[in-house]
């Protein structure tokens, strides 16, 4: 993903991909709040990877930067969430069983999507995207947890009648000690 | 958050009894009294009782390779640095300054030369001891003994990888302290001569219930994953023809009671669903057949240890926990009596192929994480429970805790030690026995193993 301060001096897109995005980001959100996963799904690329690493304390030292531990996790180390598009399925079939008790009842979510900025890829309908997210959720009789972090996705143009899939999607939680009793949530 | 404000304390505080803290378990009734996971007086006295006296798992030798490398961790409530010296060994001590109490490391690993507090600039070594004191001379006078003003040290000890300490100079060694449970850790520690390493990073999560429900289930608790819990978990990984009708939940099985500590585990017996449904095909064969799977019985002694449980949970006394097979392990510290937080890191077999190092990895990151599609279950059902604890009523019931009472014998043939059905709760009788003897027992001198 090539987000950096560099990359962000590029021009936006054009204002129509701009609201195309956004708007696609928005009825993402919807079909989540509304527990509406298979539709979610449909928007998941088949070559979906679904990515949230871990996130760390770190103590700058500045003379010895190139020896710090990372403050995200890497793709070898533990993650959040690491999935293809078959563990999706899998997590969506959960979710659609009578079974699933950490969300039956469901938890009622909000997702505030914003900051939206878009890159172009070199290939035609394909856009790297960044997004900032709150999720409220508000789950059983007072269980409130409140999540904030980025989204950095690889997004394509599609038939498909939202207009895009996702392909790639790596979350950036604001937290390091996870501050819920669960992710039974999507980001 | 996802928990209402702290309600003012009740001022009439209860004092409890020797007398009144035996009286929560009984292990020849199998019965329980609510009050252990939620009454804010037992909390404290568990800080004192079993906190401060048992071995609490750190973390394992792989996190801290070379000398410098450290961790921050906690023991209870305690934070704690555990640090690798230049001779090989390992050092716990307090991340607290003793000169205003300033934690000395904020950060959750590294490798540090030393460790400056960054209050007044106090210096210790890697070991933990005071070396260095800013204006020494003339604000102390060189009056300052630093070995006296240094971090408390824990003692610490280590098996099979896993890095333990403990506050308590009198508390028994920690080979002891194990009792007669090391056949069990050995099955997924001690499997070849390379061992285990950890895949790198330690998840952490805050669950709002008391850490005792984590480490029973983890100790005693295979009914709940054969029945209700964890059916949508099991259907998550489930090939897309087959329905939940047609996994083979296993029913046939185990579980041991330590014979001194309040350790237990238990396991499913040649049956492989539950670990097809965990950590699928590829890493279930890995363990069960072929020539890795065949070495580990040998060098444990009998295939029922290496190859033959199936779907293993484990807990050592009190906050160590384990499913073998499976290769998650955890330390729950306690945050109060209505809180937990979960330190999760998984282990490999060292010289297992990348394959299947990258599998497990993957299949824990699936169902045994935060957002795992089995863990996920769990936390709904404990965070209820402490919920409805809050009630007067509810919060002193007596709880049911009767399964195979009587039932455990020490003539299973294929497996050592007091072993009973895989659906029992011996094991947790033997877990909250063993937690109210800490709790009544001022002395090692009667609670220290045989």
């Amino acid at each position: 993903m090539s987000f950096n301060a560099d990359t962000l001096t590029r021009p936006p897109v054009d204002i129509k991909t701009q609201q195309e995005i956004e708007q696609f980001y928005y009825r993402e959100a919807w079909l989540l709040d509304n527990i509406e996963y298979e539709k979610w799904l449909a928007l998941l690329d088949d070559d979906l990877h679904y990515f949230m690493p871990l996130r760390r304390n770190r103590v700058k030292i500045t003379r010895n930067i190139a020896n710090m531990p990372p403050e995200f996790s890497n793709d070898q180390e533990f993650a959040h969430f690491d999935d293809d598009i078959t563990n999706m399925r899998g997590r969506i079939r959960k979710l659609q069983s009578d079974y699933s008790w950490s969300e039956n009842p469901a938890s009622r979510t909000r997702h505030a999507i914003s900051n939206v900025m878009i890159l172009k890829n070199e290939e035609p309908n394909l856009y790297e995207v960044s997004s900032a997210f709150i999720v409220y959720r508000n789950r059983l009789e007072r269980q409130v947890d409140i999540f904030a972090g980025e989204r950095r996705d690889l997004i394509r143009r599609s038939d498909h009648a939202y207009g895009f899939k996702i392909v790639k999607r790596t979350i950036l939680l604001d937290q390091s000690t996870i501050l819920s009793n669960n992710l039974s949530i999507f980001f | 958050m996802n928990r209402e404000p702290k309600k003012e304390q009740h001022t009439h505080r209860h004092d409890w009894s020797v007398k009144e803290v035996k009286s929560l378990i009984n292990d020849e009734t199998g019965t329980l009294d609510a009050r252990i996971y939620s009454n804010q007086a037992l909390y404290e006295l568990e800080l004192k009782h079993v906190f401060a006296r048992s071995w609490l798992l750190l973390g394992h030798e792989t996190h801290i390779p070379n000398p410098g490398d450290y961790l921050t961790t906690y023991m209870g409530e305690d934070p704690v640095i555990v640090v690798r010296q230049k001779d090989d060994s390992i050092r716990v001590f307090l991340n607290q300054c003793r000169h205003r109490g300033m934690r000395l490391a904020r950060d959750d690993a590294g490798n540090a030369k030393a460790f400056v507090c960054t209050y007044h600039g106090w210096a210790h070594d890697i070991a933990g001891n005071l070396v260095d004191v800013p204006y020494e001379e003339q604000a102390h006078c060189d009056r300052l003994n630093k070995t006296q003003w240094s971090p408390l040290q824990a003692r610490v000890a280590t098996y099979k990888g896993l890095i333990f300490a403990n506050w308590d100079a009198e508390a028994p060694e920690l080979i002891d302290y194990l009792s007669d449970s090391l056949p069990y850790i050995d099955a997924m520690f001690d499997r070849s001569e390379a061992g285990t390493e950890v895949i790198g990073g330690i998840q952490k999560w805050v669950i709002p219930c008391n850490w005792k429900f984590a480490a029973e289930q983890f100790c005693s608790d295979m009914y709940h994953a054969g029945t209700m819990s964890h059916l949508s978990g099991v259907i998550a990984g489930l090939p897309e023809e087959m329905e939940l009708s047609d996994a083979e939940i296993p029913t046939k099985g185990n579980q041991f009671r330590a014979k001194w500590g309040g350790h237990g585990t238990g396991y499913f017996v040649d049956e492989p669903g539950i670990m097809h449904a965990i950590v699928g095909p590829k890493v279930t064969d890995y363990f069960t057949k072929g020539p890795a799977a065949e070495a580990a019985s040998k060098r444990l002694g009998s295939d029922m240890l290496g190859q033959r449980m199936l779907g293993q949970h484990m807990t050592i006394f009190p906050t160590c926990s384990f499913l073998p097979g499976i290769n998650t392990i955890r330390t729950w510290h306690p945050r109060g009596p209505d809180e937990v937080e979960v330190w999760l890191f998984v282990v490999v077999p060292k010289d297992a192929p990348e394959e299947i190092k990258a599998e497990l990895r993957n299949q824990n990151i699936r169902t045994f994480s935060a957002g795992g599609v089995f863990e996920q279950d769990d936390g709904e059902n404990w965070i209820e429970i402490q919920k409805v604890l809050k009630g007067h009523m509810a919060g002193k019931v007596q709880l049911n805790a009767q399964m195979g009472l009587g039932q455990s014998t020490h003539e299973n043939p294929n497996y050592p030690g007091r072993v009973g059905d895989v659906y029992s709760e011996d094991a947790a009788r033997g877990f909250y026995t063993h937690w109210m003897r800490m709790m009544t027992e001022p002395s090692w001198d009667t609670l220290k193993p045989e």
